[in-house]
């Protein structure tokens, strides 16, 4: 992985050994190298972010290759997946076709050796698996399997029959015409022994030397009586043989890359000793004890005074038992606690020591870094980014580590060193080391040869038709071959299939929204009530299902924070926590308090609170320890019943919880929203919102959403979260635009706002009138047990009630079939429940202690439309889609609307799907594997097993169901609007011009469709204007468990299939 | 009575037959390659635990009501040869020992086959999680029951395989492999220990069974019927065979390597039962101490100082698996103590308690974040550091030393590797160096043709598939 850092990191600015200032040099190495660790912080509170976050300036195709290399990772799914994609039709033909095309431009003709074009060379390349084997296995394949006896399983009948019998009529033929005679044998003996010259003069009336030393040699002599196994053997023999004289004339030089490797890499491939297994065990424990938050009950000792000072007072114990190769180290340490210790001197010490020149400062420096990324990114992240943090570390630690890491990375390059070559001098053992590492000397001549062979079979290339190409013509073809790498076909591979759902979805939101508009006769009806969701894909279906129950509602999508971007501290809670995205620092602080007359009520049910956890908490504490351990292990038989019951019988242990929850649940609660001081703060007085800064964000969210007159009477705005046990990464399935955290309050406060009568008369006087019989109640829908409750419903006038009653039984209902529809994707889910039965599913999902997939999170998202709900309600899209509303018609010329909900939506959208692709396609590398051997560290993350490196990204658990997409964004604008927010906010477009994301633009006024290919507008002409409609959504789904192409759902279904429902 | 005996035989061998039908099932059906459905493997391994228990608490109540504290099922001489002294006979017995054990066994076994079934669902390794989880029930069952050492053996070595193939079980990944290799060898190192004992005692007292060895009477009240010098050279052995199954000292080092697999196998075996076999051999031939108050006095010190180095170890840790393991440790070596104490009663309800405590806690083990932040919630601050009161009233120095005893894991594992490890693959290397040596002479060329062969390694593809 190292190999590739050089033409990364190495800037133009980069040092030069001319450069004296070595001090400054290595702090500028250190600060590039951290940009490369990862920049997931502690993960209870998870954000989803591009993973090659750091790549962004890079085109999308250059930066997976360049990060994979950097880190070790896959850029792609393997060529395997995507060709089993490819057969079962996800790809189809046309794809890769219009793909390819597109990518060769007008190369796609040129002419390659003598059977066709480029063009056609690499469909064919695309759809066969080519197998590259080692040397080795290949000379098994050769000897002990039938390669050369039976055409590639994948090769049909009838081109079997056709490369028989035209290499027979060919050899018979040229047989015939010259009869046998004792000379011509020996004639041909004597050519055969220089076959590469032999065969290439020989006259079109005989055959060429290599065929009839091949005859020879299987017995041709009975050639008239071979039987067609036999034939088949002999035309593979033919054609293998070919094929190596072919590619042993074409005489090229294989491509090896010769660049420097690292000490590390030399010394695994020369003796097979890891320096980093040994470095690592000690540094991961001791990251561990640094970082840890409060979970070991005896901290590291020294831990304030930093990491090198705390490393080198635990490690001059007296009296210890240290392995071998760290007894050395004790002058280098006493070093450190003597004199003022300054890590940048001791990173050049060290690099000097290993011998590594200033030139290559930057790559070493990335790779010792990059040897524990997760904990070396833990500790960039806690210095950097996470002051609110309980025991935050000190500046410079990440350089103290990097010094330390060096010291030990010396020592253990010294003790490889004497046990493989009986030397400590780490130059000496740096040159050992090259001597004896095995080179990589790219393809060999066999394995060329296997290439060409298989490709051969499968394109029906005749030996004779092999035998007649020049020198030059094999080179042409062997270098196309080449050219063509698997890491190129996947890239191909990879369009294909992300072109493949992009023309679908196209199509469909082309002929759903057109649908739609003949549908639209003009007149703008007042709904019946407006339900607002976050834009997350999740609630896409909750969405759809709401209006297909009730068919007179309507509902609008902003980011789920509503504008209120604030700390909130909720009754139960011990800490503010940020409310709002990541990129906001939220200047607001709100608190949820109890209503003034339950404050004694709610004193008493803390105290009750403080008890019990008190008493819980000396109960797990003390389990560890000596004595409390004895008293807990001795009474512990009483933990079997809990234990039987919640892994028995989940849902059951839940309700009884809850209803003893009564007793210690805080009562009725208040927000405490409105400010009295003038600024903002913590303190008591400062708590909460300005009646302007209120007003404020209720125009906003109003103008965003578009909905500024024909007010319904109530609008109930959902905040989401989601609540599942046994899950360190909870914090992940929450809203990502309240960073990790649950958005009830979030709508509760809106509500609130948008709801006092001096509020509204501010909003009036910036051109939005709320009437007074306008209600807005606050919601919060939890997405893994699909419960939802509301908030402040005392509030709510006695004339709103019926309404209220309807809204609550519509969401009801709903609630069930989104359960449903969400149930088809959990294989332990049979797929004949009913709603009901789904319902009950997914709320014991999230009671399971066993539950290793509680909900899928993002896992199918795909794409997000930004526009009228007009155009995509009723548009069945799988929960793939993140809807965004936004009414161009209240926007004003300069996109200013568009602008803020893109600058958001964008960013957000695509670090999550972005997150999804590369968790995906590898999971090891920039996933967090598999969550079943996950041990939670530090409190901060996630470790495999005992030990490992911190593990940040999706489990796999969490991303088993996703197709790995560059998301795609449909947005109702036009260019010009397109063209101005592009322009504005650098960080879309490094993602738009970069190819991080696709884009196309839907015609407010037209409903046409333009995609963006690099940096045009190009119309998109629907493949395909048919899009199903069926009655409801559940018809379309049922049944099915994979991914569902789009559909229409219609807008007055038949009676009697939704009587099916019930 | 003869109604009744018929009701033990065939009841206590439905109780061994239902574990080993259950591997039978699912080993056979994987050796012919015919996966089991998810469903069905977990349905049969709840009648397999269920086929256990149900007749083991029907032998428990019909003891009761007959009033019978021994019963012994005996299923005949396997191997005898007379002239060697040898035999291999299986015989097991339910007495107030072992019918707590197997109980606690199937409880534990049930709970974590039915957490496992949902935690591990559409896992690769489904299949292979509960075959090695059936060879692990199985050799709980035949080893709580067991009446001969030779029995006792055959289940002890299928708990041990069972756990070391579990700690491997993500077996493509270096660590577990390696790890699991590690548990392994120090498996084996007590298995060697357990054979010598076996055989030292067939050679005293002519047969295997454990009654015989206890002379006349009933678990717990047995009499040792060996000599003093006997009894601690077989207990010395039969010690350090319990060390390396309960990582006591100075085996622990391989307790926080165990924590490589799923979190219900670390649960259930490293919690739970494995680590508490151990001790229950220790329990079985309590008696013997009686007999040696050298050996008694062996056994509480191992238990004193195994108790203190996990209670530190665990202090230290900042992992949760981890800490888990060594506090797991602490309670080990207290119950060691209590054995050496002759505290029996409490020793086998301390068992019970801890194994059922701590597999809860290991369940819940990932849920650590969200139980800390409610804790957090009810005492509406943060929790309050838990600095023991008697290590912060130590002398700075020796807090420095404890803490670098705890980080280094008691240095148990270093030295292992320097002083035991070290030197035997130094002396192997170095026999290696001479017989290279003498066959190059003798062939008068470079012989070993091993030599020359080049290594591939092939691209590890993790692309998802």
């Amino acid at each position: 992985m190292q190999d590739a850092t050089s033409s990364l990191v190495l800037d133009p600015d980069a040092p030069s050994a001319r450069s004296p200032d070595r001090s400054g040099v290595l702090r500028s190495a250190i600060a590039r190298a951290a940009g490369y660790l990862p920049t997931q912080g502690p993960i209870s509170i998870f954000v989803h972010h591009n993973t090659l976050h750091r790549f962004e300036d890079l085109p999308f195709e250059e930066a997976v290759i360049a990060g994979g290399n950097l880190y070790g990772c896959e850029p792609y799914l393997s060529e395997d997946r995507y060709r089993s994609e490819l057969h079962r039709g996800r790809i189809s033909v046309d794809d890769l076709r219009q793909v390819l095309i597109d990518d060769l431009e007008d190369e796609a003709d040129e002419l390659v050796a003598s059977f066709g074009t480029r063009y056609t060379l690499r469909l064919a390349m695309l759809q066969m698996t080519l197998h590259t084997v080692p040397d080795a296995e290949l000379r098994w394949l050769l000897a002990e399997t039938d390669m050369l006896r039976q055409f590639r399983d994948d090769i049909s009948a009838p081109r079997r029959e056709q490369m028989i019998q035209r290499t027979r009529a060919w050899v018979m033929r040229d047989r015939e015409s010259s009869p046998h005679h004792p000379a011509r044998a020996d004639a041909a003996a004597s050519s055969a022994a220089d076959p590469l010259k032999g065969h290439r003069g020989a006259a079109a009336s005989r055959l060429p030397p290599v065929v009839e030393s091949l005859l020879r040699e299987s017995r041709g002599e009975k050639v008239q009586s071979w039987n067609e196994a036999q034939w088949e053997a002999f035309v593979l023999e033919l054609l293998w043989r070919v094929c190596r004289d072919g590619v042993s004339a074409a005489d090229l030089p294989s491509s090896s890359e010769a660049a420097p490797r690292q000490i590390r890499d030399l010394l695994l491939a020369a003796t097979g000793d890891d320096i980093d297994a040994l470095v690592n065990d000690v540094l991961i424990r001791c990251c561990g004890g640094f970082l840890d938050q409060g979970f070991a009950t005896w901290a590291l000792p020294h831990r304030d005074e930093g990491f090198a000072r705390a490393f080198a007072k635990l490690y001059l114990q007296r009296m210890t038992v240290k392995p071998s190769w760290m007894e050395g180290m004790r002058a280098e340490l006493q070093a450190i606690l003597d004199g003022p210790f300054d890590p940048l001197t001791s990173i050049g010490n060290s690099l000097a020591r290993l011998g590594v020149p200033p030139a290559e400062f930057d790559r070493k420096v990335c790779s010792a870094l990059l040897a524990l990324k997760g904990w070396a990114g833990m500790i960039w992240q806690m210095e950097t980014d996470a002051p609110w943090m309980p025991k935050p570390i000190p500046q410079g630690s990440l350089d103290e580590y990097l010094a330390i890491r060096l010291i030990l990375e010396c020592h253990a390059v010294a003790e490889v060193g004497r046990r493989q070559f009986g030397t400590r001098d780490l130059q000496e053992v740096q040159r050992l080391a090259e001597v004896q590492s095995p080179r990589d000397r790219g393809a060999s001549l066999e394995q060329r040869t296997y290439t060409v062979f298989q490709l051969a079979q499968v394109s029906g290339w005749t030996p004779q038709q092999l035998l007649d190409m020049a020198d030059s013509q094999w080179r042409c073809l062997v270098r196309e071959i080449e050219a063509f790498s698997s890491l190129e076909r996947r890239r191909i591979l990879h369009a294909a299939y992300e072109r493949h759902y992009q023309v679908a979805a196209l199509s469909a939101v082309a002929s759903h929204s057109r649908r739609r508009r003949q549908g639209d006769h003009g007149v703008k009806k007042t709904p019946a009530f407006l339900a607002i969701f976050c834009i997350d894909d999740r609630e896409e279906s909750f969405r759809r299902h709401l209006e297909e129950v009730d068919r007179e509602c309507e509902t609008a999508s902003a980011a789920g924070y509503y504008a209120v971007a604030m700390y909130y501290q909720g009754a139960d809670h011990a800490h503010y926590r940020p409310l709002c995205p990541a990129i906001v620092t939220p200047q607001h602080y709100v608190c949820e308090e109890p209503l003034f007359s339950a404050v004694d009520v709610n004193q008493r049910r803390a105290n009750r609170r403080r008890r019990i956890g008190q008493f819980t908490h000396q109960v797990h504490a003390s389990s560890r320890t000596l004595i409390g351990g004895w008293v807990t292990g001795v009474f512990g038989a009483i933990a079997t019943f809990p234990m039987v019951a919640r892994i028995m019988a989940p849902g059951l242990t839940s309700r009884i919880r809850k209803s003893l929850g009564t007793f210690t649940r805080p009562p009725a609660t208040e927000l405490h929203l409105e400010r009295e001081a003038d600024e903002p703060g913590c303190a008591p007085e400062s708590l909460g919102y300005s009646l302007d800064e209120m007003a404020a964000i209720v125009v906003r969210i109003l103008q965003d959403i578009g909905v500024v007159d024909r007010f319904p009477p109530i609008l109930v705005f959902f905040g989401h979260g989601s609540a599942s046990l046994n899950n360190p990464h909870e914090s992940a399935y929450n809203c990502g635009a309240c960073s990790g955290g649950r958005g009830g309050p979030n709508a509760r406060a809106f509500a609130m706002m948008a709801n006092d009568p001096r509020v509204r008369r501010l909003t009036a006087q910036r051109g939005v009138e709320i009437p007074e019989n306008v209600r807005f109640v606050g919601a919060f829908h939890n997405t893994c047990s699909d419960h939802v409750e509301y908030y402040d419903l005392d509030l709510l006038p006695r004339t709103h009630r019926a309404l209220f009653r309807r809204i609550e039984k519509s969401v009801n209902e709903t609630r069930a079939r989104n359960a449903h529809e969400r149930a088809r994707r959990f294989e332990s889910a049979p797929l004949d429940l009913t709603p009901r039965q789904a319902l009950e599913h997914v709320e014991q999902r999230g009671e399971d202690l066993s539950q290793a997939r509680p909900e899928y999170n993002h896992a199918t998202n795909a794409l997000t439309f930004v526009g009228r709900r007009q155009w995509s309600r009723g548009l069945f899209a799988d929960r793939r889609v993140f809807l965004t509303s936004y009414d161009p018609c209240v926007d004003d010329e300069q996109g200013s609307v568009l602008a803020r909900i893109l600058a958001a939506a964008i960013p957000v959208c695509a670090g999550i799907a972005l997150e999804y692709y590369f968790s995906t396609v590898d999971t090891e590398g920039y996933g967090c594997g598999s969550k079943l051997p996950h041990n939670v560290a530090s409190m901060l993350g996630v470790m495999t097993g005992a030990a490992s490196d911190l593990r940040p990204g999706l489990s796999q658990q969490m991303i088993e169901i996703h197709e790995p997409l560059r998301h795609l964004f449909v947005i109702e604008t036009t260019t010009e609007k397109m063209d101005l927010v592009i322009a504005e906010n650098p960080a879309i477009a490094r993602l738009v011009k970069g190819n991080w994301i696709q884009i196309a633009l839907l015609d407010p006024e037209t409903s046409t469709l333009l995609r963006y290919v690099k940096g045009e507008y190009e119309p998109f002409v629907p493949e395909t204007s048919e899009l199903p409609e069926v009655d409801s959504s559940i018809r379309w789904y049922r049944g099915q468990r994979g991914h569902l192409d789009f559909a229409s759902i219609k807008e007055t279904p038949r009676q009697e299939s939704l009587d099916e429902l019930h | 009575m003869n109604f009744t005996e018929t009701a033990f035989e065939i009841l206590g061998t439905v109780v061994v037959a239902s574990p080993v039908g259950l591997l039978a099932i699912l080993g056979l059906s994987t050796l012919f390659s015919r996966p089991l459905s998810e469903t069905s493997i977990s349905r049969l391994t709840q009648m397999g635990v269920l086929f256990t228990m149900v007749p083991g608490i029907m032998i428990l109540a019909l003891m009761l009501m007959v009033g019978t504290r021994y019963v012994p099922v005996e299923l005949g001489d396997w191997v005898t040869i007379p002239e060697q002294e040898f035999h291999f006979s299986l015989k097991f017995v339910f007495d107030r020992l072992s019918i707590p054990f197997l109980l606690l066994s199937c409880v534990l076994c049930g709970v974590v086959g039915a957490f496992t079934r949902r935690y591990l669902h559409r896992e690769e390794g489904f299949g292979r999680f509960f075959l090695y989880y059936a060879v692990f029930f199985c050799g709980m069952v035949i080893s709580s029951l067991a009446g001969t050492i030779e029995t006792l053996f055959v289940g002890w070595e299928m708990v041990g395989l069972s756990s070391a193939l579990l700690v491997a079980y993500f077996h493509q990944r270096r660590n577990p492999v390696r790890n699991g290799q590690r548990v392994w060898s120090v498996y084996r190192l007590a298995d060697a220990a357990f054979l010598i004992a076996a055989i030292a005692m067939h050679s005293m007292t002519g047969e295997g069974d454990l009654g015989g060895l206890m002379g006349s009477g009933v678990w717990p009240e047995g009499v040792a019927a060996i000599t003093s010098q006997q009894a601690f050279g077989v207990g010395t052995l039969l010690l350090i065979a319990v060390a390396g199954k309960s990582a006591l000292f100075p085996f622990s080092g391989w307790l926080p390597r165990a924590m490589e697999g799923p979190t219900p196998s670390s649960a259930i075996f490293y919690g739970a039962l494995s680590v508490h076999l151990g001790v229950y051999l220790l329990l079985r031939v309590s008696p013997l101490l009686e007999a040696s108050l050298m050996l008694q006095a062996l056994v509480i010190t191992l238990g004193l100082i195994s108790a203190g180095c996990g209670a530190l170890m665990s202090r230290v840790q900042n992992d949760v698996k981890v800490s888990l393991a060594y506090a797991s440790l602490t309670q080990v070596g207290i119950i060691v103590v209590e054995i050496g104490l002759g505290l029996r009663y409490l020793a086998l309800i301390h068992i019970i308690g801890h194994a059922c405590l701590r597999t809860m806690q290991l369940l819940r083990a990932p849920t650590l974040l969200r139980d800390y932040n409610e804790l957090e919630n009810a005492l509406g601050r943060r929790l309050p550091e838990g600095a023991s009161p008697w290590t912060r009233h130590l002398p700075e120095g020796l807090q420095g030393w404890l803490y670098r005893f705890g980080f280094d894991r008691g240095f148990m594992d270093i030295a292992l590797d320097k002083w035991a490890v070290g030197p035997f693959m130094n002396l192997f290397r170095w026999f290696d160096r001479i017989e290279r040596r003498a066959t190059n002479r003798l062939s008068s060329e470079n012989h070993r043709q091993s030599d020359r062969i080049e290594l591939h390694p092939e691209s590890t593809g993790r692309a998802a598939t």
